[in-house]
């Protein structure tokens, strides 16, 4: 049977649609998914917060030599939200839409890739 | 501390060379050391042996077992791409800090007989790894980056690349050597768009060796050393990456200790060899370690001042690109390449009159640090 399994644990907000971010309560800094601490201040006073689902698209890149778990060509690139953070994340859209940096991009969570005959839940971000 | 000097160094041809094993390529390089700087293997104190790619235990000893040095402090180091420069940080600490007068630095790696042979390097056990952020992608993410913020072309990378070969072809421990048009390299396959095959450094096997000494020691086995004069080794900090993903903080940060070391400024440089694992990552370094001002590293290829011949020659080697890059052995290599320089023994590729030099290498990726280690020497006649 198969399930559908996040590619790591802790990525998602609770409904499953924002990747989670982490803000200081001590200094006020915002951290991407995993952080356990705050790496400005040291507290491990931390809240969790939804991040931002849109973003602009910092760099990317199409990459055209395999990986144990994707076939080439794909799309990565870092995408640059509002809280001030960069994420890395593969890129969704790329062949129908011609990439630049600056362009505004939005996240899917979507199957990244099959594994063990399970289904890898993760994330990607695609042109708005 | 003391100083300390390099009173010889040896290497075997780099390129792939699977038949051969690691120990062999070790001991290679090692005798060629030894017998440069006439030193009796059984005068040597201590020893670091840096490895990667290999899960292999006690490869110092079994090195040193081939050529003569035995029964001494030995250790075997790991620490990426930038192993070999840590193994000669820790003998030259050693020597520095008057525990032993003489040591052995060896650096091996042989990438044919690996797990990596072939692969895109990845650390596949962070998320970004197991995403697909290849170390090539990463250096093309920077790339990209480089051109939309600072107007930096393909041109201007694909240079960098033809440069690098042209300096290999005049080196014959290179892997290449041959000369690539800029239109060779920008038309050969597409590894991570905008960067090319020929732009990425190869799969490659070899070792490089050094003998460091104190400085009281050093007039019994030569009247030309080359000394130490900064060596410097970090691990990078948090939040160096939300400055900014694309530079490398810690490699600004390590290039500003080995200059005060050393009591210098960039300007008095006069040669360079860098961890061009990719041309786009041998511009970012010329911003980087001070070459020229952030965002001028276009400028500085387009002028050509890091060609041989240039005012800062930067690879004379041919750099990784084009000398080949056996992960742990490049640090080591590059005091081999510049030791040679500092003592006008570089051949056709002899940077003529160098009085200062700079070594820098970057290991690995942590998540959420960047770079796992840099290490920075400077060297001077």
């Amino acid at each position: 049977m198969s399930q559908k399994l996040i590619i790591s644990e802790g990525l998602f907000t609770k409904n499953k649609n924002a990747l989670v971010g982490h803000k200081c309560t001590m200094c006020g800094r915002i951290f991407g998914p995993f952080a356990t601490f705050c790496y400005a201040c040291g507290s491990h006073s931390l809240e969790s917060l939804a991040l931002s689902r849109r973003g602009r698209l910092y760099s990317y890149t199409v990459v055209y030599n395999p990986t144990k778990h994707l076939k080439p060509p794909y799309a990565i690139g870092w995408i640059e939200l509002p809280e001030g953070i960069i994420i890395t994340s593969l890129l969704k859209g790329w062949d129908e839409k011609a990439l630049s940096v600056g362009i505004d991009m939005e996240l899917v969570i979507e199957k990244l890739w099959d594994e063990n005959g399970d289904e890898i839940i993760g994330y990607k971000f695609q042109p708005v | 501390m003391r100083d300390v000097a390099v009173i010889g160094v040896g290497m075997s041809l780099f390129g792939k060379q699977p038949q051969r094993s690691l120990a062999d390529l070790g001991a290679e390089a090692s005798r060629a050391a030894i017998r440069d700087a006439s030193v009796n293997p059984k005068d040597i104190q201590v020893c670091y042996c840096a490895n990667y790619a290999h899960v292999i235990w006690c490869l110092a000893q079994e090195i040193g077992a081939q050529v003569g040095v035995t029964n001494i402090e030995m250790v075997n180091v790991e620490n990426a791409c930038a192993g070999g420069s840590t193994a000669l940080r820790g003998v030259w600490y050693a020597i520095a800090t008057g525990l032993y007068d003489i040591g052995l630095v060896i650096g091996v790696e042989q990438i044919t007989t690996s797990s990596l042979a072939g692969r895109l390097l990845t650390s596949e056990t962070d998320l970004e790894g197991s995403i697909g952020l290849s170390m090539p992608a990463r250096a093309a993410l920077r790339m990209r980056r480089h051109m939309a913020e600072y107007g930096s072309t393909a041109e201007q990378f694909a240079q960098i690349s033809v440069k690098n070969h042209l300096h290999g072809c005049l080196n014959p421990y290179a892997q290449y050597q041959k000369r690539f048009t800029l239109e060779e390299v920008l038309n050969s396959r597409m590894i991570a768009e905008p960067l090319t095959l020929y732009e990425c450094c190869p799969n490659s096997d070899g070792a490089a060796a050094a003998i460091l000494c104190a400085q009281d020691k050093v007039s019994r086995y030569t009247s030309k050393p080359v000394w130490i004069k900064a060596s410097v080794l970090k691990s990078p900090t948090y939040l160096a990456l939300e400055k900014d993903i694309c530079r490398s903080y810690l490699t600004e940060q390590c290039a500003q200790e080995a200059y005060e070391q050393a009591g210098i400024g960039p300007e008095e440089v006069d040669l360079v060899e860098l961890h061009d694992a990719f041309a786009s990552t041998e511009l970012y370094l010329y911003e980087e370690l001070g070459l020229c001002p952030t965002g001028e590293g276009g400028r500085l290829v387009d002028e050509g001042a890091t060609a041989l011949g240039g005012r800062i020659p930067v690879n004379p080697s041919g750099g990784l690109l084009s000398q080949g890059h056996p992960l742990s052995a490049s640090g080591v290599r590059q005091v081999c390449e510049i030791t040679w320089h500092l003592s006008d023994q570089a051949g056709k590729r002899q940077v003529h009159g160098t009085k200062v030099a700079l070594a820098h290498m970057e290991g690995g990726i942590v998540a959420g640090l960047g770079s796992g280690a840099c290490s920075i020497h400077i060297l001077s006649r």
